[in-house]
Parts: structure tokens; C-alpha cells; sequence
């Protein structure tokens, strides 16, 4: 990477998928339903997978569980893939929410036993388009390292849900927008994209021995 | 009469140099046909037309980093135990203060001259040379600047994409603006120039400012690479999203159109 990045917001750049869920609210913080939603996320992510005394295959699952309450996964599916997604059948729409969840439940959960007491706090807030809400928060280190992590979250009739999360400056969504249609123009189809992350979801997952 | 020095490269130099552009010319990425209107906008997205060079670069980067970075950071990650590591990157941030000062300027941010400079004074006083940033901690918070960022803040626009070997992703904007730092706005630069014998504090310099760099992104990019599918690809927006971060001095980014 380009040594003229700093080395503190360079070591941030993807470790979100250590932090972000697992961290908890400090209580006076909590000032809007969108902070709420996003303490109640790292809450829940501490105490019921983080440091629940429970096996990694548990963990997996109940994050896999949380992970669908609290982020609207077809509206990511909609942004990474874009103009893929119009072009695509219900069917492959309905299987890349499928994979593109494993991917990330997968990939997350490799880190679950890193954590080691990070906390997350909400510094605040401000309308994202017509029906948005983003929320700034850092992420403090035992070792008094800090990071910002922003969450774009949209207003559904069931609530907040979470639409991407960015990590220094770097939205995962994008991230995977790129990463995706760079794959899709080089297996020359959206099957061809299928076929790569469903190796790559059994990759992590023999990884993992589940 | 003084003789004035002129920069001579090397033939070598001039023959790998010739060799990349010739490589660089035959390697663009060819644009789709206008009748496969998703191939073309994906093209357009990824805006990089140097890219089969690039990946052939980044290839080389890897076995690189496989030989030579990584055995070199696994030997400061020994000599140097992890909590003495922030402390190592405080003061080679604090050198490179003037280079952040002088961009300040350029772009006419006049209080963040001010906090770069309070920073400086604060950190190498009572900070001991840098290694402790107690400017941090009297809510003079770090920023850094360089000469691409400046360019950027000019209107310069970022132009092509390029992948180089050791030193990893750069637009031909903020390669420019990474030589112009490093050889004109840098004082350890003039200082190393000054006296042939003091060439070698240009070069600790680098190698500390290098060393820490590649330290603090190893496991970052390691994650990247797997949860990526294409590395390349990912890299490539992750650098992009970081340096518009760095030019909008850290604001929040515009909208994107998540609600399409």
C-alpha cells in the first residue's frame, strides 16, 4: 500500500469485520432510534456471540440470525450489484442474497475469537438521502487505538436496517460493488460471479470446520 | 566555479524505465463494445485503462512482499515488541510533520497549519522527540497532508490508476505528488542533500517511514484479501475510497445512490 497513508487510519482499513457488531453502547450516548439501533446491534453482538460461552458453530448461527434482523440484505444486494441486479432473474437475485449473506457471516465469524473488550461509541448523527440516517461511531481499542466506523442505515416499515458500514473511509458496499462487477466482467456472467462465491463460502467454511 | 549537480540516471534505469512504458502502452485494457452497454459502464467505473499492466505489477508486488517486505517486517515485528510499535510510528509521523505543514498552506487550511504546527512543537518537546503524541491528548488531533492531496484540492484530476511494485497503489496524481513531497518539500530531503555524507538520513528516513507503513497494513490488507474475490479489484476501491477521504478532510462522503 502507498506508504504515504497513515499508519493509524491504514490499520483500520479492514478490521471492521473484527469490530463493528461486537461492541457495546455507553448508555448516555444512545440519543435517537438510530443510535439506539446501532448500541442495540453492538449489544447484542457482545453479549450473545462475542463473549457468550458458546461454540464457534453456535456463534456462526446466531450471527447468522442477527445479521438478517439488522441489515436489509436484499438493498445491499441491490447497490453491489447495481445494473446486474435489474438484469438478473428472481431466481439468481434470490441465490446471490443467499451467498452474499454466507460470504459475510463467514467471513466475520473467522475473527470472532480476536475480540478482546473493544467498545464502540456514538459520536453522532446526520440524514443520509430522503429516508436515511447515518451514524458516526469510533471504535476504542484496550490499547487506546480508535477508528471511525460510519453506519448508513435506512428507515423500513419494520425499523432501521442497516445498509453499509464504513471503515475509514471505506464502505464495504462499494468495496464488494467493485470487487463484484470486476468478477462479472471477467467470467463474462453473473452465474460465473455465483459460482466464485459459492467456492469461496466453502472455502471459509472448511476453514472453519463447519 | 561551482559545479551545479545534474540528476544522471543510471543506463540500467533508463532501460527498465523505457521497458515499463513500452509495456505500459501495449498492456491497456481494450474498451467493450458499444453494444454490451453493462461491460461499458463497468469499464467506465473502474476507470484504471493501464489495468493488464497493473495486474502484471501487482503480481510482481506479491512475490515481492512474499521475499523481501514481509521477512523484513517479521524482523521489526521481533526487534520491536507490539506496544513500543505506536510509539515508533509517533515519531516517524512527527518527522514528517513539515511535509504535512507545508500542505496545510498550500491548500490554504490555515487552522489545521496551526494544529500541525502545535502538534510538531508540543510532540517533539514535551513528547520526547516525537515518540509520545501528547497533542493527542491536548485535542490536537492528527491529520496528514501531502502534495497529491494539495493537487487534488487545485482541481488536478486524479488521472490514471497505477499499481507499483514496493510501493503499491497510487494515481499518476498522487504519484507526482508522493515524488514532489519526498524530494522537494521534505527538509530530512534537502538535509540529506545538503552533505554528500548525510545521503544516509534520506534513506533511514524512508526505510522508517516505509517499515511502519507496511506494518500497520499487513493484517488489514490480509482481511481484504479474504473476503475479496477479485484482490485487485477491492484494493483498487479501497485505495479510491481512502484518498477521497483524505482530500475531504475526513467529511462524510456524498450520497450514493442506495435508494435507486
Amino acid at each position: 500500500m502507498n506508504i504515504r497513508f497513515h499508519s493509524r487510519r491504514a490499520a483500520a482499513l479492514c478490521l471492521a469485520a473484527l469490530f463493528i457488531f461486537t461492541t457495546p453502547l455507553r448508555a448516555q450516548d444512545a440519543k435517537s432510534d438510530a443510535a439506539i439501533f446501532v448500541g442495540n446491534f453492538a449489544q447484542q453482538g457482545i453479549n450473545d456471540i462475542l463473549a457468550a460461552p458458546i461454540a464457534n458453530a453456535e456463534k456462526q448461527q446466531r450471527f447468522g440470525t442477527m445479521f438478517k434482523e439488522f441489515f436489509d440484505l436484499p438493498g445491499i444486494g441491490r447497490f453491489v450489484l447495481a445494473r446486474y441486479w435489474r438484469a438478473a432473474s428472481p431466481e439468481e437475485q434470490a441465490k446471490f442474497t443467499t451467498l452474499f449473506e454466507d460470504v459475510l457471516v463467514y467471513t466475520w465469524s473467522r475473527r470472532f475469537s480476536e475480540y478482546n473488550g473493544q467498545t464502540l461509541k456514538v459520536s453522532g448523527q446526520q440524514p443520509d438521502g430522503t429516508e436515511g440516517t447515518l451514524v458516526k461511531s469510533t471504535i476504542i481499542g484496550n490499547n487506546n487505538s480508535h477508528f471511525g466506523v460510519d453506519w448508513r442505515l435506512r428507515k423500513r416499515p419494520e425499523g432501521f436496517r442497516v445498509l453499509d458500514i464504513v471503515v475509514e473511509g471505506v464502505s464495504m458496499a462499494i468495496t464488494y460493488r467493485q470487487d463484484y462487477a470486476t468478477v462479472i466482467s471477467q467470467t463474462g456472467s453473473f452465474a460465473g460471479l455465483l459460482g466464485r462465491m459459492e467456492s469461496q463460502v466453502a472455502d471459509l467454511k472448511r476453514q472453519q470446520g463447519s | 566555479m561551482k559545479r551545479i549537480p545534474v540528476f544522471r540516471p543510471h543506463p540500467l534505469a533508463r532501460l527498465v524505465a523505457a521497458g515499463i512504458v513500452a509495456a505500459g502502452l501495449a498492456a491497456c485494457a481494450t474498451r467493450p463494445p458499444a453494444s454490451n452497454p453493462i461491460a461499458v459502464a463497468a469499464y467506465e467505473e473502474a476507470n484504471d485503462p493501464l489495468e493488464p499492466f497493473n495486474r502484471a505489477m501487482f503480481k510482481v508486488d506479491a512475490g515481492l512482499d512474499t521475499l523481501l517486505v514481509r521477512p523484513i517486517i517479521k524482523g521489526y515485528r521481533v526487534i520491536v515488541p507490539e506496544n513500543a510499535r505506536p510509539h515508533v510510528s509517533n515519531f516517524v509521523d512527527n518527522f514528517r510533520s513539515p511535509i504535512t505543514l507545508a500542505n496545510d498552506l498550500l491548500q490554504a487550511e490555515f487552522g489545521r497549519a496551526g494544529i500541525t504546527l502545535g502538534r510538531f512543537v508540543v510532540n517533539t518537546g514535551v513528547g520526547f522527540f516525537g515518540f509520545f503524541d501528547v497533542g493527542e491528548k491536548i485535542g490536537l488531533a492528527y491529520h496528514s497532508e501531502d502534495f497529491g492531496q494539495t493537487l487534488a484540492r487545485w482541481g488536478v484530476p486524479d488521472g490514471p490508476y497505477v499499481y507499483v511494485p514496493l510501493l503499491g497503489p497510487m494515481s499518476f496524481r498522487d504519484g507526482t505528488g508522493f515524488g514532489v513531497d519526498a524530494f522537494l518539500v521534505d527538509p530530512v530531503a534537502w538535509y540529506g542533500r545538503g552533505d554528500g555524507s548525510m545521503a544516509w538520513v534520506q534513506w533511514a528516513n524512508f526505510g522508517a517511514v516505509y517499515v511502519t507503513t507496511k506494518d500497520s497494513f499487513i493484517d488489514p490488507l490480509d482481511e481484504l484479501k479474504k473476503s475479496s474475490l477479485d484482490y485487485y479489484a477491492a484494493l483498487r476501491s479501497s485505495y479510491r475510497q481512502i484518498r477521497a477521504k483524505e482530500i475531504r478532510n475526513g467529511a462524510p462522503p456524498p450520497m450514493e445512490d442506495f435508494d435507486e
